[in-house]
C-alpha cells in the first residue's frame, strides 16, 4: 500500500503542472462582439474564434489541439482566443502552458459569446473570409470537427 | 451537444449487442457485460493516456477523465480493451476469439454513430453519394459510414475463419486496422490521425496470425 501511495505521489510530481510563466506577458486587450465582427470582416481571412477560460476543465482538453491547429493552419486561417470570466494572471499562464501562440482577448463579462450566440465554455466559432459566422460548436471540440470546420471556412 | 457522443456510444453498444445475438451460439455467458466492461476499461485507459500526452496530470485533474470528447488514445484503449477481455475470460484465447465478430460490429456502430454527432464527413468529393454539411454546398465523402460498412464486412469475414485459438482475434485486429488505414485518406484531421498505430496494429496482427497458423501446422 505504501509503495502504491509513493508511486502515486511520484507520478503526480512527474506529471505536475509547469511553473507559472505567463507573468511577463502584457495583459490581454478587451474586445466587444461588434468590434470583433468588424475586425473579422476587414481582415478578409477566415477565422476560428475559440472561447475559453483558465478555470474551464474542458478547455484544458482542447487547448493542445488548438495549438496544433494554429501552428498548422495559421497561414490560411486566423485563430483568435476569447478568454471569458477570468483574471489576467490565470489567462496568461494558461496561454503559456499550452503554447496558444495566437491573438487572445479578455472578455470578463462574456459579451462576445453572447453577441454571436453561444452558451457555456468552451465554444468554437467558425467565420468565413467575409466575416460571416458559418458554424458554432458548443463544448470541447475534437480533431475531426475542428479539421472539418477549418476546411469549410477555407473553401467557401 | 455533448450528449451526441453518448448517443454514438449507445449505438456502438447496441450494435455490439446485436452482434452477440447473431453469433450467440459461440459466445460464453454474459457476453454484453464482458463487451461493455472491456470497452469501459479501454475508454478509461485510453483517456488517461491521452491526458498524459496532452500534458494534463490525470491525478490532479481527475474530473478531466470524464471529458471523453477531449480525446482518447486509440492504441492504449485497444490494448486495454483486449487485455480486459482476455483477463476476464480466464486468459482463454478462444473466448476472446468468440467476441471478435461482435466487437467489429460494435466498432461499426461507433462509426455509424457519427450520424448523431453530425461528424460523418471527410474530404471534398463530387461522387453521387457525397453529402454536404447543413448550410453548405461543399459535398464530402461520408467517410465514417465507409468505415462502418468496412467493419461489418470484416466481421462477416472473421466469423468464417476456422476456430483456432487467437486466429480470429488477430484477424479482427488486423482488419479493423486495415479498414481505418484505408479510410484515413478520406478523413480530415489536424493531428494527422493515429496512422502509425494502424500500421502497427496491422503488422502485429499479420505476425500473430502467421505465427498461429505456422504453429497449428507443426502440431
Amino acid at each position: 500500500m505504501r509503495k502504491a501511495l509513493l508511486a502515486l505521489v511520484l507520478l503526480a510530481t512527474a506529471c505536475g503542472s509547469p511553473q507559472l510563466v505567463g507573468e511577463d506577458r502584457p495583459d490581454l486587450p478587451s474586445i466587444t462582439g461588434p468590434q470583433l465582427e468588424a475586425q473579422l470582416a476587414e481582415s478578409g481571412r477566415p477565422a476560428v474564434v475559440n472561447v475559453w477560460a483558465a478555470w474551464c476543465a474542458p478547455c484544458r482538453s482542447e487547448a493542445p489541439l488548438l495549438a496544433s491547429a494554429a501552428a498548422q493552419h495559421g497561414d490560411e486561417v486566423q485563430f483568435i482566443g476569447i478568454d471569458v470570466q477570468d483574471n489576467q494572471a490565470d489567462a496568461k499562464d494558461f496561454i503559456e502552458r499550452f503554447g496558444l501562440d495566437f491573438d487572445h482577448y479578455f472578455d470578463r463579462d462574456r459579451v462576445v459569446p453572447e453577441y454571436f450566440g453561444g452558451i457555456g465554455t468552451p465554444i468554437t466559432f467558425f467565420f468565413d473570409r467575409s466575416g460571416d459566422l458559418v458554424d458554432t460548436h458548443l463544448g470541447v471540440i475534437d480533431d475531426r470537427t475542428l479539421a472539418l470546420g477549418i476546411d469549410e471556412i477555407t473553401k467557401r | 451537444m455533448e450528449f451526441t457522443l453518448l448517443w454514438a456510444a449507445l449505438t456502438a453498444v447496441a450494435a455490439a449487442w446485436l452482434g452477440t445475438r447473431v453469433w450467440r451460439a459461440s459466445l460464453p455467458d454474459s457476453p454484453t457485460e464482458r463487451i461493455v466492461s472491456s470497452a469501459a476499461a479501454g475508454l478509461l485507459v485510453g483517456r488517461i493516456a491521452e491526458m498524459i500526452g496532452q500534458g494534463i496530470n490525470p491525478i490532479t485533474n481527475l474530473s478531466d477523465l470524464l471529458i471523453i470528447r477531449g480525446g482518447v488514445s486509440v492504441p492504449a484503449a485497444t490494448v486495454a480493451a483486449i487485455g480486459t477481455l482476455w483477463w476476464t475470460s480466464n486468459r482463454d484465447l478462444s473466448v476472446v476469439d468468440s467476441f471478435s465478430a461482435p466487437a467489429l460490429v460494435g466498432l461499426a456502430g461507433w462509426h455509424a454513430g457519427c450520424l448523431w454527432r453530425s461528424a460523418c464527413l471527410g474530404t471534398v468529393s463530387d461522387l453521387p453519394w457525397a453529402l454536404a454539411e447543413p448550410g453548405s454546398t461543399i459535398t464530402r465523402h461520408p467517410v465514417e459510414l465507409y468505415a462502418a460498412v468496412g467493419l461489418v464486412l470484416a466481421s462477416l469475414l472473421v466469423s468464417r475463419i476456422p476456430p483456432k485459438p487467437g486466429l480470429r482475434s488477430a484477424a479482427a485486429l488486423g482488419l479493423a486496422a486495415l479498414v481505418r488505414l484505408v479510410t484515413e485518406p478520406f478523413r480530415l484531421s489536424v493531428t494527422g490521425g493515429p496512422v502509425f498505430w494502424y500500421v502497427v496494429g496491422l503488422s502485429l496482427a499479420l505476425l500473430a496470425g502467421t505465427a498461429l497458423v505456422w504453429r497449428q501446422r507443426e502440431i
